[in-house]
């Protein structure tokens, strides 16, 4: 099969299931598990079939490229296409899928087809978005993953989901009202470039991902500076950056535990991933006419962005340890850990970014899992008060087993997939001389501790420690009297796969890391040519200080002047514009 | 040689503990956990001792999978041998096989058997990848894995809360170090380039004007070493790791693990040179740490305790001597170390194992003719430690000090040197005398005990319950079976280890030390001292320096074994009333200077205060905030209120007409 049509057919096979479920005979709701895992196999096994038809030598370019006319005069157009980015976090997507549909087999019992109906629709809204090479189908796809997801939490979610969906659809959806109005703004300066500005659709309605990088480029950095707050407004939410993050403990603790895997492992990285294709690519350079480029709005808020960040890390890090619930604790770690996610992206180098796209998939995969733990333990126990169980290890051995391994995977134990992550933005943001610098790191690296402190508080409350199985309201233990069960099959097939990826993504996570070279460097290009310009211009500004303060020094001994040549001060190295969007 | 083989020690381990790991889930497949786990180490040994000759001068890189590669950045799975390496894998597979076949016995009937070996093997594969490393990176995992396995063994009587909060603890302590430790790593790659260990240290060896970065870099190294091998302030986790079961105190919280920093600092002694205060904080450092925590050492009860004590001490002696430009010393006090304080803490096991978990040394006394073979071996290992001439502990400790007077003393004399020099005899003087008050108190004097809380699993009685279970006050109310088993000597297979470590600590330092072995093997790797001052300069008293501290020190640790002698021997009311007379100073010694209560007041309480009222922020403000100015919409469209029925339909409407307008708004400005 053409690559083209398996990505197709990859978006569309989630809604058949979904379709399909509604169609299944009525009042019989056993058939409906086995019919979704199968559908969100068949995805992934579509998904993998992309990954080996995927052209690996050339990891930067949108491949498999597919536009759609749909609206011409208004440049819209189903455009698709993926780059190495792209496809891992797809990957991920069709991976987590089938483990989330199968650990909720016994989870959900009432309204099933419609549980399975949402997370179908939902799959098919997060492909979309990371394939997406049109930023009005992007947009769309975006927006519309809150749909199912808002379905999810507000009929199968705990006591009070219906105010969590309604705080969290309303709070995503402002902040991504103002992202639209953001790239509606780029897309009509775009128009207003005359057309022979050298580069592909360059005073046409377009929202083509790579027209728009060009045309933003030609704003002035007051304008970029809007875009990108516009812009921000609605991925920081998404992420969630402080200040913005409060949604999103409430969102998960009254998720079912689908929902919180979703959002913990896909959703939020629709911000990062939207701050990582738009924010930095569009807002990196300003071609200024009469200076030539000059640092775009993403260098001079980086440094902003990232002390949010590790505002976050810390303050939130603080926050999970007097947790009570462990759900809650492991939303808030998730907050945690995404600003050293946002960190590695703001250091606008390679090993930053790309410890940011590597955060993004094992922070997907070990939190991820944690949640699926969790809900192993309150389909068991009806509780998440940590107060009210301890010791799990003696009666549950297997799943202490997962917990523990999740839990070191996610304070980033090396040798396992959150150390890479961890490592490389922190060492991303060290060495990002000119936007962020050692400082940062260091504080956010106090991050590391405070990790440590909370996951292993958690793990020494319900792991170790003595055993105490929670009991409901008449004292009677909960598992009707009988001894707690271990996990079953079908739960360690759930957690398994997720374990074995943690473990090879952290030995072995080489093959990853170089797809993703090509594509950050083509990404980043713009802003980080206009950092190494800016420190040629700062190591040239303190040459030229010290050879006035020597001709001061000169002219006080009365003696003659002598004007020195200065190296580099002709101009500041070119920038080449952005290459051609290619099609 | 093919160095090929070389990549199996740590891997072996590696497959060791899954296929331990393996064994957990069946309970007929317990038993073959030990011998696994025995055999994956000791063949780590053999592989190592092959190879003894067969390194080539400057070491050999053997790569072996790629690992972190991104932009620039690389660090891979390859491993580096070199002398150093060599002596660190004689240590670490040696004393861990001897270990290991202990604890095969010792852990008998425990219901987690199998898992305690399968994360005594995941030990050794981080620890071996730890001295193996070519680059910092992998060193990083080694240092966090031997971190992991000292959290999960300490926790490894997981029912047991002091046991739990200790390994917390343990691994909190040391992430702090190695905060410090990645920091410098992030430092080494901005100013070298690699995080190769041989390129850091070529680039090292090159640097002529080291700037502000450059000397930063040991600060940073430091305070992983500190934490990692409990030197003050970082020093507080040890003692309490002591719950873990007594082979693995013997293994990783003395022979092996907590000397990593030592050989941390060894390694890259080329970058530590690049700064003039690097070595001397080391050393200060070493050395006021050996001074205090013998101090608390004196007034323990806890056998084990005393024990985690000295290890701390010791460990400040080898920093006092890497501090003073001697790695050789540092490393051959590593090495003797490993020894007798493996034997030390065994030993320590069996009487505990004899007499059911009793560790108070106020309820032990005059257990020679009940455990003649434990008594004379711990004898043996006490003289190791309290540095009895000819004894191992007493060549590699005279190297140190010798080195260390010879900074005072030297052409260059300088007086801080001088200091720490005589803070070490006096150390000495402490060591010798808290290692005997034990042995007295333990061996000699009347024959009276106490048996402890617990008592032996499935072994003898048929339960299938391990010492720590049954510790659990409520569970051994209701399995407890009365029984009167007395103390007794171990089978002699389970002594045997123990005969091999004393053969060590007895000749190790002599052999080691005149055969030229230990000095040609880290003087031939990365931590060689380059234009080092002549040896033979200094003199003391008339006589040659090294004479000179010999006789010294070895007078030293007779006196204070003769005081112990007569205090916890031959005239007890004596030590007690001398106990009562200075009656603060062994209460605050006792209470170990208070430290844990001050970090407790000062770290812990306000951090956690901390999280509360960000907590409560977070709800009460930032959360607030957001309503607030969600209600802003609200409040305009009051009449609009139908429309916030909470139903989807109504949303899905106005986002439809949202876009709607959009769209024809912006297709109207176009045309």
């Amino acid at each position: 099969m053409n690559p083209t049509t398996i990505m197709l057919v990859m978006i569309l096979v989630p809604l058949l299931g979904g379709l399909g479920l509604m169609f299944l005979p009525r009042g019989n709701d056993s058939a409906v598990r086995p019919f979704a895992l199968a559908y969100t196999l068949l995805t992934f096994a579509l998904s993998l079939g992309l990954a080996f038809q995927f052209d690996w030598t050339r990891t930067q370019d949108l491949q498999f490229g597919f536009f759609h006319n749909w609206v011409p005069a208004f440049g819209l157009k189903f455009g698709f296409g993926i780059d190495a980015i792209s496809l891992w976090l797809v990957l991920l997507t069709t991976f987590l899928m089938p483990l989330v549909v199968l650990g909720s087999f016994t989870a959900v019992k009432e309204r099933a087809r419609e549980f399975f109906l949402w997370l179908l629709v939902l799959e098919a809204a997060m492909l979309g978005t990371f394939v997406a090479t049109d930023i009005f189908f992007f947009y769309i796809c975006f927006e519309f993953t809150l749909v199912p997801l808002y379905f999810l939490i507000g009929i199968f979610g705990s006591t009070d989901r219906l105010r969590a969906a309604r705080v969290f659809f309303l709070y995503t959806f402002t902040g991504s009202m103002l992202t639209f109005a953001g790239v509606l703004y780029v897309a009509w300066f775009n128009t207003t470039l005359d057309a022979a500005t050298p580069f592909t659709g360059a005073g046409v309605w377009s929202f083509n991902i790579v027209t728009l990088y060009h045309a933003a480029a030609y704003m002035t950095v007051a304008q970029q500076s809007w875009v990108l707050l516009a812009l921000l407004a609605g991925f920081a939410v998404k992420v969630p950056i402080f200040p913005f993050h409060t949604w999103l403990p409430l969102a998960h603790t009254e998720a079912p535990t689908a929902g919180s895997v979703i959002l913990a492992g896909v959703l939020l990285k629709l911000g990062t991933y939207g701050l990582l294709r738009f924010a930095i690519p569009m807002t990196g350079v300003a071609l200024d006419p009469v200076i030539g480029p000059v640092p775009g709005a993403l260098v001079h808020f980086a440094p902003w962005i990232a002390g949010l960040a590790i505002i976050g890390i810390l303050y939130t890090a603080l926050i999970c340890w007097v947790q009570k619930d462990i759900k809650k604790l492991i939303a808030y770690s998730s907050v945690s850990h995404l600003g050293f996610c946002v960190l590695g992206l703001f250091a606008i180098n390679t090993i930053g970014v790309g410890g940011a796209v590597a955060y993004m998939v094992n922070h997907g995969l070990s939190t991820g899992a944690l949640f699926l733990c969790v809900g192993m333990i309150y389909e068991r126990f009806h509780t998440r008060e940590m107060a009210r169980m301890g010791g799990l290890a003696s009666v549950m051995p297997i799943w202490s087993t997962f917990m523990i391994f999740f839990c070191l995977a996610s304070v980033g134990l090396p040798g396992l997939n959150g150390f890479v992550g961890e490592f490389l933005t922190l060492l991303g943001a060290f060495t990002a001389g000119n936007v962020l610098g050692p400082w940062y790191a260091a504080v956010a690296g106090v991050g590391m501790i405070f990790g440590a402190i909370y996951i292993l508080y958690m793990a020494g409350r319900v792991v170790w420690g003595p055993t105490k199985i929670p009991t409901d309201d008449h004292g009677d233990a909960h598992g009707h009297g009988h001894e707690v069960k271990d996990l079953s099959a079908r739960e360690i097939g759930v957690l398994a796969p997720l374990a074995i990826g943690c473990l090879v993504l952290g030995l072995y996570p080489t093959p990853f890391l170089r797809s993703l070279e090509a594509p950050i460097e083509r990404l980043t290009e713009p802003a980080r040519l206009m950092i190494a310009a800016r420190a040629s211009n700062q190591a040239r500004d303190a040459h030229l200080t010290d050879i006035m303060a020597e001709e001061r020094a000169l002219n006080e001994d009365g003696m003659t002047i002598i004007v020195p040549e200065l190296p580099g001060l002709a101009a500041p190295p070119a920038v080449a514009p952005p290459a051609e969007p290619e099609r | 040689m093919n160095l090929d083989l070389i990549k199996f020690i740590p891997w072996l381990p590696a497959l060791a503990a899954v296929l331990c790991g393996l064994c957990c889930t069946k309970k007929a497949l317990r038993c073959l956990a030990a011998p696994i786990c025995i055999l994956s180490i000791a063949s780590g040994f053999v592989i190592a001792f092959l190879h003894r000759g067969g390194v080539p001068p400057g070491g050999a890189v053997v790569p072996f999978f790629e690992w972190i590669n991104i932009g620039g950045f690389s660090a891979n799975f390859s491993y580096f041998i070199d002398p150093l390496t060599l002596i660190m894998l004689f240590v670490v597979c040696g004393i861990g096989t001897l270990v290991a076949w202990y604890a095969a016995f010792y852990m008998k009937g425990d219901k987690g058997y199998a898992r305690f070996f399968t994360f005594v093997s995941l030990f050794i594969f981080a620890m071996t990848n730890l001295v193996m490393a070519d680059n910092l990176v992998l060193l990083y995992l080694g240092w966090e894995g031997v971190g992991l396995c000292s959290y999960l063994l300490i926790g490894y009587y997981y029912n047991k809360p002091s046991a739990v909060a200790a390994a917390k603890k343990a691994f909190i302590v040391n992430r702090i170090g190695d905060l410090g430790f990645a920091l410098g790593i992030f430092l080494v790659y901005q100013t070298f380039g690699t995080v190769s260990l041989r390129e850091a240290i070529i680039a090292a060896e090159h640097v002529s004007e080291p700037s502000t970065a450059v000397t930063l870099i040991p600060f940073l190294l430091m305070l992983g070493a500190f934490g990692k091998s409990a030197q003050l302030p970082l020093y507080v986790w040890l003692p309490d790791a002591m719950e873990g079961p007594t082979p693995v105190s013997a293994l990783i919280h003395a022979a092996t693990m907590v000397t990593a920093g030592v050989y941390m600092i060894a390694r890259l002694l080329p970058i530590f040179v690049l700064s003039p205060y690097a070595l001397p904080v080391v050393a200060v450092v070493g050395g006021l740490t050996a001074v205090f925590a013998a101090t608390i050492a004196l007034c323990q009860y806890d056998i084990k305790r005393i024990y985690a004590y000295s290890t701390i001490s010791q460990l400040g002696y080898m920093f006092l001597g890497v501090g003073a430009l001697s790695t050789v010393g540092g490393v051959f006090h590593l090495f003797t170390h490993a020894f007798f304080k493996a034997l030390l803490f065994l030993t320590a096991g069996s009487v505990m194992h004899a007499l059911a978990g009793q560790l108070d040394l106020r309820k032990m006394s005059g257990l020679r003719t009940k455990m003649p073979v434990t008594c004379w071996l711990m004898f043996v290992g006490c003289l190791a430690l309290a540095g009895f001439p000819l004894t191992a502990g007493f060549f590699s400790k005279d190297m140190i000090l010798a080195a260390v007077m010879e900074k005072g003393l030297g052409e260059h004399g300088q007086p801080l040197f001088l200091a720490l020099g005589i803070l070490g005899l006096f150390t000495a003087f402490l060591t010798a005398f808290y290692t005997f008050r034990l042995w007295f108190r333990v061996f000699m004097g009347p024959e009276q005990y106490e048996m402890g809380e617990e008592h032996h699993g499935a072994e003898e009685h048929g339960h299938d319950h391990g010492h720590g279970e049954d510790a659990k006050p409520q569970a051994a109310s209701d399995i407890k079976v009365e029984h009167h088993h007395d103390a007794h000597e171990m089978p002699l297979l389970m002594n045997l280890p123990l005969i091999v470590l004393a053969a060590g600590a007895i000749a190790a330092g002599y052999w080691a030390e005149h055969s030229g072995w230990i000095e040609s093997m880290v003087e031939s790797s990365t931590a060689a001292v380059h234009g080092g001052e002549s040896a033979h300069a200094a003199e003391l008293f008339g006589y040659h320096l090294h004479t000179a501290m010999m006789v010294i020190s070895s007078a030293i640790s007779i006196l204070g074994i003769a005081l112990a002698a007569y205090f916890h021997w031959l005239n007890r009311p004596a030590a007690d009333a001398a106990a009562r007379q200075y009656k603060s100073i062994v209460t605050l010694l006792n209470n170990k200077y208070y430290v844990d209560e001050i970090n407790d007041a000062a770290i812990v309480t306000p951090l956690r205060t901390k999280g509360e009222i960000f907590f409560a922020i977070d709800r009460l403000i930032i959360d607030a905030l957001v309503t607030l100015v969600g209600l802003v919409p609200r409040a305009l469209g009051i009449g609009a209120r139908r429309l916030q029925t909470g139903a989807l339909q109504g949303y899905g409407l106005g986002m439809a007409c949202g876009a709607a307008v959009l769209l024809l708004l912006v297709l109207f400005v176009a045309n």
